[in-house]
């Protein structure tokens, strides 16, 4: 009897020293992570790109052995890029006791739901680049892509200082995300003393442009600069080559999709896009992997780069909670706070004290005639 | 002047479309006294079945132009059977009750065609082959204008035109517009009023379905949430042009068409909307039945 | 009034039951429960136009917006405390009610539903432009604070449940009030026959803008429930597609009903959280449903029963009353 109850008393104590003495305290069972996503509505195949990714993530972890020998459970919240919903979804995930939650995609919407994680000590790692979303100062926050304002920079230094182009018009829709990024881009092209002819909005989606690409053809611009998304951006290409418009097409990060190049077509040759580099230009294997492994298992394409940072952002996080061993939200905030150069598959960085993700290597793409990608900027040797 | 012509020339392909669908809109409008609210859905239903057509095994061997051909008639076929469905399970309960209730009845029922689509096609976007139709494009007068605008031009005018026979020069035309005007006296008279209506939600539905597959040809992308937008944009159009008036569906796509393009072009990219929803509640503040007025049968 | 009605007896006691509800809720559904108080004020702001006047308003999001914003700008760019804002809301709200009714409500039927959505429309585009630079763009305004009351900071999810729940109480009672009242009967002979009316001796003008105005007023009181209960305050929000609920709302709960109106919102608010883990074929089944509900049930779930007799007796009993 004594014997009985000493082994199990050593074992307990193993395993307790063995996970660092948290799983003393937590209920055992599932590490639950997180997805607050748009999963229906127009950003559908966004959030579902957020859901696969983190879900690829969490299958391949568990196959290792999951983490702190504890399986990873996702659950998933629809918030369908609504800041109202978002809210609900936040109280969802908090009451799910979710370590950490990944997403979501519209600025919006993880506005509504920072303060929510915050006050509960739950991470929210997601792909938001509203200057708001860091300037509450809430531990819990970690951007995981690049703020507008580091590739707003690289954007007028390429255009401006590489090409220099004499006159850009700038082109954006009316989202958050776009006129966010078009209002840093106009900005630092004028500090960059570049010449902006004209700024002018599209309506997403409506899929005519000519109107407003004609008036921008009568002032015939070196370059157009559009900082929305694809869909509308491929269109953009085509519609101007179809015009007769000679300008250089040059699109934020959210033009590099597989789709920009389809829709546009032929149109799409000489098209420049500026992003973090895309995973399957990287040298890193983790990147060229993940990619594999997500079309192997969805047979489709992860719809943009997003699926990426968000699945960094993921990354991170299990990065932090085996390392420090502990699921306390402390811990792993002081840990990625503080970690150096995080291997991502969408390139190396590190946050800074508000969460802001720093040291994001953008990269200028030409699209070639068969649709790839070639980086023109910096050169390959240098970067 | 190059800028001027191809406004004109931008405004008119996009019209043309606007037109197509909006002439659903007014011919269900005009005899049933209802907004189809699922229109602008179904029409994007009919560019994706065309894409599946265009790019799926079925298609295989066809030369381009053949295959486009195939793409537009089973798109046409599956979205009038759409149309007829959509009629007897939505509306045709609802014909004698609030017209309010078949409002929220096709309000559902446009969320169902647009989720449907998205769990069929998935939620991305949808590319459609290249290099089916030519790709030449004619300059001008610092203007261009392409082989698909020509032809989109052309075929809605054509189509719209077919159209205004049928309607006023058939012995079933008649019986559409004098349902229009009075159902009950349309029975009367002998008329099959249920055949109307489906006729209605064949022809509709079948013009919308050309609509959005030159919606896909033209723009070759489509996604799921497209229905709503054009669907509005054609709505508008045919408020503007007169709702139930066939000739003012045309004419109000048309006009839309251009509108927005001057509007975009000449005045403020950032706030077109807004000029063009300005411009439509003061018509019908000035003339509250529309540039033609209302209802085919009255005025033609 | 005479003694309380058996309905409003029913009510008041489930509205005290509700109050409980924070006990046996996780905190996702007090918020959940929060969000159908401030969406239930709205529908049946927008059921004092559709419903009762019989005015199609389907731009309805913007007063909620108008209520929204106001309290955000004062609040965060002005500084104003939150109950402060929220006299302003109301009356802003109204004010554009009135004035956007004033030229539009006599057209007719689907005309007016194009006016408003078009006003929608120009609404949103206008707080995406960032009018006058202070509604923040497509971001719009994050930060708002929370309500406080005799220096009591209501900062818990439980506590901004109870405020809305409150508010939600004194709507309830102005709408059963508004039955009663010589408003709510113009607006129903004049949604029955509006030459009628007239003979009545109800200026048709005159009650539809203030019924607009009213409908207005009210969902500009839930904007800034709403813009408290988010903390923020953005275009998002408040687009067509929201009115499109709204509207739906008063067609599936009943027109003129405030329980099928409250029933409403539970359908097409509460409901569609239950199913979430369905995620992507929510809407679709939703879609489905919004059709069945409507063939089966075309004058709504719970529709209005017909005036009482002793409230219509004061104004001629010929006014056709009956539909």
């Amino acid at each position: 009897m004594f014997k009985k109850l000493l082994i199990a008393g050593v074992s307990a104590g193993a395993l307790m020293l063995g996970s660092g003495g948290v799983s003393a305290i937590a209920a055992p069972g599932p590490i639950v992570f997180g997805v607050q996503a748009p999963i229906t509505g127009p950003y559908a195949d966004e959030g579902q790109g957020i859901e696969n990714g983190v879900k690829l993530l969490a299958e391949q972890q568990n196959a290792k052995g999951g983490l702190l020998g504890r399986q990873i459970e996702v659950k998933v919240c629809d918030d369908e890029g609504k800041a109202a919903q978002a809210a609900i979804c936040a109280r969802q995930l908090v009451d799910d006791h979710a370590v950490a939650v990944i997403g979501t995609y519209t600025s919006g919407a993880a506005l509504a739901a920072e303060p929510i994680y915050a006050r509960a000590g739950v991470i929210q790692t997601s792909d938001g680049t509203s200057n708001e979303l860091l300037k509450r100062g809430y531990a819990t926050w970690f951007g995981n892509a690049p703020t507008n304002s580091a590739e707003a920079k690289f954007t007028a230094h390429y255009m401006v200082d590489v090409r220099h182009f004499k006159s850009i018009a700038v082109l954006t829709d009316h989202s958050s995300f776009a006129t966010g990024l078009a209002d840093s881009v106009e900005k630092d092209i004028k500090a960059a003393h570049g010449h902006i002819v004209d700024k002018a909005f599209i309506n997403a989606g409506s899929q005519n442009f000519t109107p407003v690409l004609t008036k921008l053809k009568s002032m015939h611009p070196d370059a157009v600069y559009f900082s929305g998304y694809y869909s509308d951006g491929g269109l953009i290409r085509a519609q101007m080559v179809q015009l007769g418009m000679k300008a250089v097409f040059v699109g934020g990060d959210a033009n590099q999709n597989v789709a920009f190049g389809k829709i546009a077509g032929t149109a799409a040759q000489g098209a420049i896009i500026i992003n973090v580099p895309a995973p399957q230009d990287l040298p890193y294997p983790a990147a060229k992997e993940f990619l594999a492994a997500y079309q192997a298992k969805y047979h489709v394409a992860p719809p943009s780069i997003y699926t990426f940072t968000n699945a960094d952002g993921m990354r991170a996080v299990m990065q932090a909670i085996e390392t420090t061993k502990s699921l306390k939200p402390a811990k792993l905030e002081h840990y990625l706070h503080h970690m150096k150069n995080f291997q991502g598959l969408t390139g190396n960085f590190t946050w800074n004290e508000h969460g802001k993700r720093v040291g994001s290597p953008f990269t200028a793409f030409e699209v070639q005639a068969d649709g790839s990608y070639k980086i023109v900027y910096p050169a390959p040797s240098a970067g | 002047m190059g800028t001027f012509i191809q406004q004109v020339i931008n405004g008119l392909t996009v019209g043309s479309i606007y037109a197509l669908i909006a002439l659903g809109y007014t011919m269900v409008y005009g005899v049933m006294r209802l907004i189809n609210f699922a229109h602008g859905d179904l029409c994007i239903l009919g560019a994706f079945v065309g894409l599946t057509m265009l790019s799926g095994a079925i298609g295989g061997g066809h030369p381009g132009p053949a295959l486009v051909f195939l793409a537009f008639v089973a798109s046409i076929v599956v979205i009038s059977g759409a149309g007829i469905a959509l009629e007897l399970i939505a509306y045709r309960p609802l014909r004698k009750a609030d017209k309010l209730a078949a409002v929220v009845s096709a309000l559902g029922a446009s969320m169902l065609i647009e989720n449907g689509i998205m769990l069929v096609w998935g939620p991305e976007v949808q590319v459609f082959p290249a290099g089916l139709l030519p790709a030449t494009t004619w300059h001008f007068a610092g203007a261009s204008i392409s082989f698909v605008e020509v032809v989109i031009v052309l075929a809605s005018v054509v189509l719209m035109a077919a159209l205004y026979l049928f309607v006023n020069h058939t012995r079933f035309g008649t019986a559409i517009r004098a349902a229009a005007i009075d159902q009950d006296a349309a029975r009367l008279m002998g008329i099959n009023v249920n055949r109307v209506i489906g006729s209605v939600f064949i022809i509709g539905p079948a013009l919308g379905a050309v609509g959005g597959l030159f919606i896909g040809l033209y723009y070759r992308e489509a996604y799921f949430t497209m229905g709503w937008t054009y669907g509005l944009y054609a709505f508008i159009a045919a408020i503007l042009g007169g709702i139930g008036n066939i000739p003012g569906a045309m004419i109000g796509g048309l006009l839309l068409g251009l509108f927005n393009a001057f509007a975009a072009g000449y005045i403020s990219s950032s706030w077109q909307d807004a000029i063009t929803f300005a411009l439509l509640i003061g018509i019908l503040l000035v003339r509250p039945s529309g540039i033609l007025g209302e209802r085919v049968a009255e005025k033609v | 009034m005479g003694k309380l009605s058996k309905a409003t007896a029913i009510g008041a006691v489930l509205w005290v039951l509700c109050l409980a509800l924070p006990a046996f809720l996780s905190s996702a559904w007090v918020s959940i429960a929060a969000i159908f108080a401030i969406y239930a004020i709205v529908a049946l702001s927008q059921d004092v136009v559709l419903g009762r006047a019989g005015m199609y308003d389907m731009g309805h999001a913007v007063y909620f917006g108008i209520g929204a914003y106001a309290t955000g700008i004062l609040n965060v760019e002005f500084g104003w405390p939150i109950l402060a804002t929220l006299p302003v809301a109301i009356v802003a709200a109204a004010i554009v009610g009135a004035v956007f009714a004033a030229p539009i409500i006599r057209l007719r039927g689907d005309y007016l539903l194009v006016a408003t959505i078009g006003l929608n429309a120009i609404f949103v585009l206008a707080m995406q432009n960032n009018l006058a630079g202070i509604t923040g763009g497509s971001d719009g305004i994050p930060g708002l604070g929370v309500p406080s009351l005799f220096g009591l900071q209501i900062e818990s999810q439980n506590g901004l449940f109870w405020f809305d729940w409150v508010f939600l109480g004194l709507v309830l009672l102005l709408m059963r009030n508004l039955d009663r009242c010589e408003l709510g009967r113009a607006l129903h002979y004049l949604k029955q026959d509006e030459l009628a009316s007239g003979t009545l001796g109800v200026d048709a003008r005159k009650t539809k803008i203030i019924a607009f105005a009213l409908g207005a007023a009210l969902a500009g009181l839930a904007g800034t429930l709403f813009a408290v209960q988010i903390s923020t305050v953005s275009p998002s929000s408040f687009v067509f597609t929201e009115s499109v609920t709204l509207f739906a709302i008063v067609i599936v709960g009943g027109q003129g009903s405030i329980s099928g109106v409250l029933l409403g919102t539970v359908l097409m608010f509460v409901v569609p959280q239950i199913f979430r883990g369905f995620a992507d074929y929510r809407y679709f089944v939703f879609g489905i449903a919004m059709v069945a509900v409507m063939v089966l049930r075309p004058q709504g779930l719970w529709p209005r029963a017909r005036l009482r007799a002793k409230a219509g007796a004061r104004v001629s009993a010929g006014a056709g009353v009956s539909r």
